[in-house]
């Protein structure tokens, strides 16, 4: 493993943020740590970085305690604050060569993570340019280069696309994959559910500073009862079809009202063919027709009752 | 070097600092300037004074009265009064058009009239109470003892002084310098907003860059040395801009020791970079409120140093004299000072001595803060 948190208890004041948090975090995946807001996800990353103090716990990385002075563990770390850790007074390009500066001392070696980051980032036709003059998506992109220049092995990511332009999300994104296929490990914190769903090969759902459930998307999608969900829009149905619908395999609920019926599965494949060859053999026109699977909201949902995103 | 310089870059390009602690003073110095030269009237020249006399047959008859005006409105370098022997109307027609300072009648007593009070006022009745004064005398004495009336006119003619002025040094003093003074130690201050700046980049729980410095490999004193080095070396060459344009645009004289100004300008930026790192890391408000408490407290130190009030510095250590040991800008102003006007570098040395026990006190309790590396909360 190269994290482990064990039994990590975190209080501010009265307030409990990380109650006996357990945490592991295997070489080469993109683990997602998903949460609502005040879960204790950042709380989280910087207990396992030393930044803040723990009333109990202990932390390895890389198999050796991590702590302030741990400075070969730290040599391969890299960090994507959530806020955006720049200087202003700095461009761009003497922004990520200061702070790669401060892991790699060669300067020809440095020059080269630096443009090789540069290009990564997709920020090459803004090197020179100042931090205020960068739109909140392009210093989100300056904010990643800065923690990943000098090609850390472990990464951790705190909500890197918050406030960004679909564009630059989608190249953030596109470009922790590539990371993780160059042999990065990433820590990906997030409330967004469709990122972690898109991104992470491993999901840890926390909430009050525990684990609910973790696992890889489709094991935790296998932990609720709801499968997919089927909606059609249908003219006319009679109250013999629905009843008829109901029965069918793996049917858990059926409902018609507003000229749609809606479905839910509780599993079990070709859901959707078997429902549309019913509806032809009873000559039932239809319209437009929907099929959605369980996301990790609906995994959330079903164990705490609330909404991912309140 | 690395770290070094592009922490130099980070603060050099901050335009709002750099404003206040360098341009602002630029402007004070020469605001100064002005206005010193218009308060000691150093470029004003003197000129003759105007003075009409009613030529009655007093004055006709007052030969000697006659001779003492002559000789000191006789047209030379050091002619004191412009004469207008005139009848009374018209001498008191040229008082009242202002072209004469005053109206000299003779008869009984010699008198003056004036229409306003003012230094050429004042100067032509200290002449003629002067005249008074040694005709009383001479004629008392003649009429004493008339033998001795060889050695009189002799001795007349000569003036002694009963007294002796001894300088510490060759230099003069001069009291607008320690506005000048004070105003150097007030820039040396401001590089406290640098030592606050630093401590703002330093510690995790005030900014994210801190926090992303924080985690990187590097050792926090490393850090602190190189952002204290960064913040020394802008502070000083500000102080140097401020030094050679007093020196060589404005012309204040720093008497002949340029290496001590140099160290004593070394010393006074330390003495501001420390102060701000203390302030910046010791008071736990916002960024604004730590600028205002360092705004204050530095020209507070200045005031108390003569800024604004030239006799304050005397006052302070007449006073409350341990306040002038241990208030920062005092100490540079004297030091400046006494280079200026004390051959002997004790005095400059003590304060020397001093700054830096005060300046190192504060670098160490901000180190000892500083070096914490875990915080209860971000």
């Amino acid at each position: 493993m190269l994290v482990s948190v064990h039994n990590l208890v975190k209080r501010y004041g009265d307030l409990l943020a990380l109650d006996h948090f357990n945490l592991e975090v295997g070489e080469g995946e993109i683990l997602g740590l998903l949460g609502p807001n005040g879960s204790g996800k950042t709380t989280t990353i910087n207990c396992v970085l030393s930044l803040l103090t723990y009333d109990k716990g202990v932390i390895e990385v890389f198999g050796r305690p991590m702590a302030p002075d741990a400075y070969e563990s730290k040599r391969n770390i890299g960090v994507v604050m959530q806020n955006v850790a720049v200087f202003q007074e700095l461009r761009v390009d003497e922004n990520i060569d200061y702070f790669c500066g401060m892991y790699v001392h060669d300067a020809k070696t440095r020059r080269r993570l630096v443009d090789e980051a540069i290009d990564f980032v997709g920020l090459s036709e803004f090197r020179k340019f100042y931090p205020k003059k960068l739109s909140g998506g392009l210093l989100r992109r300056l904010n990643i280069a800065c923690g990943i220049a000098h090609k850390p092995r472990l990464i951790f990511m705190d909500e890197p696309t918050v406030a960004v332009d679909p564009q630059s999300r989608n190249k953030i994104l596109e470009g922790i994959r590539e990371l993780n296929r160059q042999g990065a490990t990433v820590v990906y914190t997030s409330h967004y559910m469709e990122e972690v769903d898109q991104l992470c090969t491993r999901i840890v759902i926390m909430d009050k500073g525990k684990t609910l459930a973790a696992g890889t998307k489709e094991e935790l999608k296998a932990m609720i009862n709801d499968g997919e969900t089927i909606s059609v829009e249908l003219y006319v149905l009679q109250p013999d079809d629905v009843a008829h619908i109901r029965q069918m395999p793996h049917v858990t609920r059926a409902e018609y009202a507003d000229s749609h019926l809606t479905i839910h599965y509780d599993g079990g494949q070709h859901n959707l063919l078997n429902l549309l060859d019913y509806l032809r053999s009873r000559d039932l026109s239809f319209g437009r027709v929907f099929s959605e699977q369980p996301t990790l909201n609906d995994v959330f949902l079903e164990i705490t009752g609330r909404q991912l995103r309140d | 070097m690395h770290m070094f310089g592009y922490r130099l870059k980070c603060l050099a390009r901050d335009r709002e600092v750099v404003f206040w602690t360098l341009i602002f003073p630029l402007i004070l110095a020469t605001m100064f300037h002005f206005a010193f030269d218009q308060l000691m009237g150093r470029q004003e020249a003197f000129s003759p004074i105007g003075v009409a006399v009613v030529a009655s047959d007093a004055y006709q008859q007052n030969i000697t009265f006659r001779q003492a005006l002559g000789a000191i409105s006789e047209p030379s370098g050091s002619q004191l009064i412009e004469l207008a022997v005139t009848d009374e109307r018209e001498a008191f027609r040229l008082l009242e058009d202002g072209a004469v300072a005053g109206v000299i009648t003779v008869g009984d007593h010699v008198g003056l009239t004036v229409s306003q009070s003012g230094i050429e006022q004042s100067i032509l009745k200290a002449v003629l109470d002067e005249y008074t004064h040694k005709y009383a005398t001479v004629t008392g004495i003649l009429r004493a003892n008339p033998a001795v009336a060889g050695e009189l006119i002799r001795e007349l003619g000569q003036t002694r002084s009963y007294t002796q002025q001894a300088s510490f040094s060759s230099a003069q003093p001069d009291t607008a310098l320690n506005f000048f003074y004070a105003l150097i130690a007030m820039t040396c201050l401001y590089g406290g907003f640098w030592g606050l700046r630093n401590t703002t980049d330093m510690q995790a729980d005030l900014s994210a860059q801190a926090a992303r410095r924080s985690v990187a490999p590097t050792h926090k004193l490393v850090v602190v040395l190189y952002d204290s080095a960064a913040a020394l070396t802008i502070s000083l060459a500000e102080v140097a801009v401020l030094l050679a344009y007093l020196m060589l645009v404005l012309r204040v004289s720093f008497g002949n020791e340029v290496w001590y100004v140099l160290l004593t300008s070394l010393v006074g930026c330390i003495a501001g970079v420390s102060l701000g790192a203390f302030i910046g890391t010791y008071v736990r408000k916002s960024e604004s409120a730590k600028t205002g408490i360092l705004i204050g407290t530095s020209l507070t130190m200045s005031f108390l140093a003569g800024l604004m009030i030239g006799t304050m510095k005397d006052m302070v250590a007449r006073k409350a004299p341990v306040l002038s040991y241990i208030n920062p800008a005092a100490l540079i102003t004297d030091a400046f000072y006494s280079l200026y006007i004390f051959e002997s570098h004790r005095r400059f040395f003590l304060n020397i001595g001093l700054l830096l026990l005060i300046s190192s006190s504060m670098c160490i309790l901000s180190f000892l803060r500083l070096r914490r590396d875990r915080y209860a909360g971000l």
